[in-house]
């Protein structure tokens, strides 16, 4: 019997998610970090989207987060022109990185010595964090406002994405070695270790290039403009999302669409598979964070799987909604579809 | 039910007695298969062609938990608080060391299960009885962990490709997450 993906709605943030990020697998689970123009970034549990606590000392819209490996340190960009960093077990907040204009990415080394920022001031700087009081160091050469800064090749290199390029720079000689142009906005960029891969959303093209050579691997495009798409850690899929509300889930080696969800009231703008790859989070204008199964049915987290002489005692989730009306979760989950053959119309209940 | 292509099975093949169904007979198959469905009176139901089975939603436990609206949250008896129990201002009797101990017990048993999911599909040693040790992919375990269900066995008399460990036999196992 085909099940119907339930996404898991994540509530808490009063305006729209710019940015999320997960951590590594940690003895803990693993988390989940969303960064909100309310200026409020929050810590979750990842595989259930429970919220373990609130990063509060920005004052201004925070545009980009992230957790070091262990779930031991967040970081996070804001339009207040700083970078914060944060004891992601207790939320103390434990240094503050002045800029010199808004901060939009923020990127931890694996060994979470080293803290990547970048922003509307062209220059992404190095800061180590066992010494905060030093000057950080700074690359220049940008030409537009960066949007994403990222440590690739085991920290050895640096990829940076403005407006229409997307730059691989050396971190020891702090030079750039490669460039990538675009005529078309870049949106969104991740960077997968195992395999080097760099995954760049800009218009409705998906591109996955070699993170190393910077040469492209394959493109796909979306019926939408994508604003942010993340690849499975086993690359059998990805997912994507952008202005038209929905997420695609894609075959990476086919490229066949192979579902597509309705569920989000405004554009998604930041979508990430968690690191086990068994489900992915989605954040977008509405002000939400959703929780998507990769497969369908399947028991994990806080989804259970039901097998049919089940069927009779579970037919319906019976459980209260204190946020959300019943006739509203009716509605989200009949908008979305499991589209197979992504050219069947879908059916309206 | 097992579909049979005219044009790729011969009539006496390893089919044995199996006869090779013709085009028409496979259509009235199918009808007769999707009558349980068209019997359903939904006036929204797509057209034969494209019909689907019945579809149910994924049940939940329940909804993730938001913030409490009073706290900035990181509770200090959250997950990750120190194993160690922090020396209770209150005396010993009304925060019994039983609850305590259950405490302990229950953040220890949360990490060993999370261990377990951190282990799927990796390479695992296991120690098994006389000096015996193979190592495996591994793939899963069932509920009371009395099996570890393993790919790519190496044993000293070959490789099993898919193979069930009796948790009994293994003294112990290590793996690099």
């Amino acid at each position: 019997m085909a099940m119907r993906q339930t996404p898991l709605t994540c509530s808490g943030h009063t305006r729209p998610v710019v940015d999320l990020a997960f951590s590594g697998i940690t003895p803990y689970g693993y988390f989940l970090i969303s960064a909100c123009k309310d200026g409020k970034p929050m810590l979750r549990q990842g595989d259930t989207g429970d919220w373990i606590g609130t990063f509060l000392g920005h004052k201004g819209a925070v545009w980009g987060a992230t957790l070091n490996k262990d779930a031991t340190k967040a970081a996070t960009a804001a339009a207040d022109f700083t970078a914060k960093v944060w004891d992601a077990v207790s939320g103390d907040e434990l240094m503050t990185l002045a800029h010199k204009h808004i901060v939009k990415t923020v990127d931890f080394t694996q060994d979470s010595n080293y803290l990547l920022t970048g922003g509307q001031d062209k220059l992404l700087r190095i800061y180590d964090l066992n010494k905060p009081e030093a000057d950080p160091k700074e690359i220049s050469g940008h030409t537009s406002g960066i949007k994403k800064a990222l440590w690739c090749s085991e920290d050895k290199q640096i990829l940076s994405a403005d407006d229409k390029t997307v730059r691989l720079w050396d971190h020891a000689t702090m030079t750039e070695v490669k460039s990538l142009n675009f005529n078309m906005s870049v949106s969104s960029m991740e960077y997968i270790p195992e395999g080097e891969i760099l995954v760049i959303t800009y218009g409705r093209s998906i591109a996955f290039h070699s993170a190393v050579s910077l040469d492209p691997i394959k493109s796909f495009e979306a019926p939408a403009t994508i604003n942010s798409a993340s690849l499975h850690p086993e690359k059998e899929f990805l997912v994507a999302g952008g202005e038209d509300f929905k997420l695609y889930k894609y075959d990476y080696n086919s490229g066949e669409e192979l579902e597509s969800y309705k569920g989000h009231f405004g554009p998604i703008h930041c979508v990430r598979f968690s690191p086990d790859g068994e489900l992915y989070a989605s954040g977008s204008e509405d002000g939400t964070l959703r929780l998507w199964q990769t497969v369908v049915g399947k028991t994990y987290g806080l989804w259970k799987c039901v097998l049919p002489e089940d069927s009779g005692d579970l037919a319906k989730p019976k459980i209260s909604f204190p946020e959300t009306a019943e006739e509203e979760l009716e509605e989200i989950a009949s908008e979305n579809s499991d589209s197979i053959d992504s050219s069947t119309p879908e059916v309206k209940a | 039910m097992i579909w049979h292509h005219p044009a790729s099975v011969s009539s006496s093949g390893k089919w044995g007695l199996c006869r090779v169904l013709s085009c028409k007979e496979l259509t009235v198959e199918l009808q007769r298969q999707e009558e349980p469905h068209k019997k359903k009176d939904n006036p929204n139901h797509p057209s034969r062609i494209m019909q689907t089975p019945p579809t149910t939603t994924v049940p939940v436990l329940r909804l993730p938990r938001g913030p409490d609206g009073l706290s900035r949250g990181f509770a200090p008896d959250g997950r990750r608080a120190p194993l160690k129990p922090v020396v209770p201002e209150i005396p010993e009797s009304q925060e019994s060391r039983e609850s305590q101990e259950q405490r302990a017990r229950a953040t220890l048993r949360e990490r060993y299960l999370r261990s377990l999911l951190a282990m799927v599909g990796r390479q695992v040693s296991f120690t098994l009885h006389e000096g015996v040790h193979v190592t495996a992919h591994f793939g899963a375990t069932d509920l009371d962990v009395a099996n570890f269900y393993v790919s790519q066995l190496q044993t000293p008399i070959g490789v099993q490709a898919e193979a069930l460990l009796r948790c009994s036999d293994i003294v112990s196992y290590t793996f690099k997450p």
